[in-house]
């Protein structure tokens, strides 16, 4: 259920309609889902489910099926090592390490997406992870707040 | 000891299986273009959350119509009533025009243009991602939209139609980079490619010789070559011609006809038959 609702809101942002102009300075929403469910909820997650959630933001972004596939596996798999380091920090330090992921990230969105006929630029691809890593803490609080609110009974009683 | 199968291996070894299965399905989607069905599944069962994204625009669009003085609709409907004149006397020059070509099209034995039939679209959101020039239309396979279907706007040619589902249809604009259309300068009958440059504003013509007759303000229209566009198309207008010493080849930068970053209406054609002799 936490899941499912927090995805769709993930689905609701992506598909915002806003002009053409303003898409390099978005931040990069789907990411920013993954990142929140492999620091805080991991032991949730699998990779058949991240695998299957992503193909739709690869329909709403038009690009080819397969890479947010492939960028939530790597980010949830660094985040899955990395996380108990990382929640301890306060938010500041926390998007800082967090922009790290990002850029890594964004290189690998890089070389998938030349591999197939597109011709990204990296600055416009580093501008978004820079922007998702100050959006970073907003989010997170969106999204524990969506938690909460989806709780399940069972979930609830502990 | 450190444990041979330990959690982190467990993790990696998913993770590869993860990676390699994602990859796969970007070469099978890339290479192939097998998954077309997936993402139509996909776009349909996504459409609700569209729906609900696009409300609070729609609203508002909707909000400001119904607030407009009357003052404001008096103004835009004398304006209306002017352009309706100015339109009706193009027409009548039109009809000639049309009488003249039919007769030359007859002298020459080349065959008429049929059921030439445009279909108005809205433009419902355009892609988030940065480098996909690709835009959603409220026309689907209900109103008879098709795949490859070229789409134009007032001022030429937009691009074409690459998905289509139920409701809708996605259109790659012919600024994306991996778009590529064949077409003519107009002055010179010069045929080239046109590719996306990723940039709303810009397409280049590669390949053409240093020595090519072009020049900045030439006009281009599609060639009609490859059957997809109707050759005399408006596509774009050349900005600059950049000739480097001891290069092969001249680098020619045009601007789209269409003004392709504040569209919101087009028109999809789905005449019969395709492409028209």
């Amino acid at each position: 259920m936490t899941f499912a609702l927090t995805w769709l809101v993930t689905l609701l942002l992506v598909s915002l309609p806003l002009p053409m102009a303003l898409a390099p300075y978005l931040p990069y929403w789907p990411i920013l889902f993954v990142m929140w469910w492999a620091l805080f909820q991991n032991y949730r997650l699998s990779m058949t489910l991240l695998f299957i959630s992503a193909i739709p933001f690869d329909v709403l972004y038009g690009t080819v099926l397969g890479l947010h596939s492939l960028l939530f596996a790597l980010v949830a798999y660094m985040l899955t090592m990395l996380g108990p380091r990382i929640r301890q920090v306060n938010w500041v330090r926390q998007s800082a390490v967090l922009f790290l992921v990002l850029g890594i990230a964004a290189l690998l969105s890089y070389w998938a997406r030349t591999l197939t006929g597109y011709a990204p630029e990296l600055w416009v691809l580093m501008v978004q992870a820079a922007i998702s890593a100050v959006v970073w803490s907003p989010m997170r609080m969106l999204y524990a707040w969506l938690s909460q609110f989806a709780r399940e009974p069972a979930e609830a009683s502990q | 000891m450190r444990p041979l199968f330990s959690e982190t291996s467990v993790a990696a070894v998913r993770l590869v299986i993860a990676v390699t299965f994602a990859v796969a399905t970007m070469l099978v989607d890339y290479r192939l273009g097998a998954l077309e069905t997936v993402r139509q599944v996909v776009k349909t069962a996504v459409w609700p959350v569209e729906q609900v994204a696009n409300f609070p625009s729609k609203a508002t669009t909707g909000l400001i119509e119904w607030a407009v003085t009357r003052t404001q609709l008096v103004n835009r409907l004398e304006s209306l009533a002017l352009e309706n004149e100015r339109l009706r006397t193009e027409q009548l020059k039109l009809h000639t025009l049309r009488a003249e070509n039919a007769e030359l099209r007859r002298l020459l034995g080349v065959r008429e243009r049929v059921n030439e039939r445009l279909l108005q679209a809205q433009i419902e959101r355009v892609s988030n991602d940065p480098f996909v020039h690709r835009v959603t239309i409220n026309r689907g396979l209900a109103a008879g939209v098709q795949m490859g279907r070229p789409v134009l706007a007032a001022d030429g040619l937009v691009g074409q139609v690459v998905s289509v589902y139920p409701h809708a249809s996605e259109v790659l604009l012919m600024t994306d980079s991996t778009h590529q259309l064949p077409v003519q300068i107009t002055r010179t009958r010069l045929r080239a490619v046109a590719t996306g440059t990723g940039r709303l504003d810009q397409m280049e013509l590669r390949n053409l010789p240093d020595t090519v007759d072009i020049v900045a303000g030439d006009v281009i229209e599609t060639s009609g070559l490859g059957g997809r566009f109707q050759p005399g198309i408006p596509v774009a207008r050349v900005v600059e011609v950049i000739r480097s010493p001891g290069q092969p080849f001249a680098r020619v930068l045009a601007e789209p006809a269409a003004e392709l970053s504040t569209l919101t209406l087009l028109m999809v054609d789905v005449s019969e038959d395709g492409v028209r002799q």
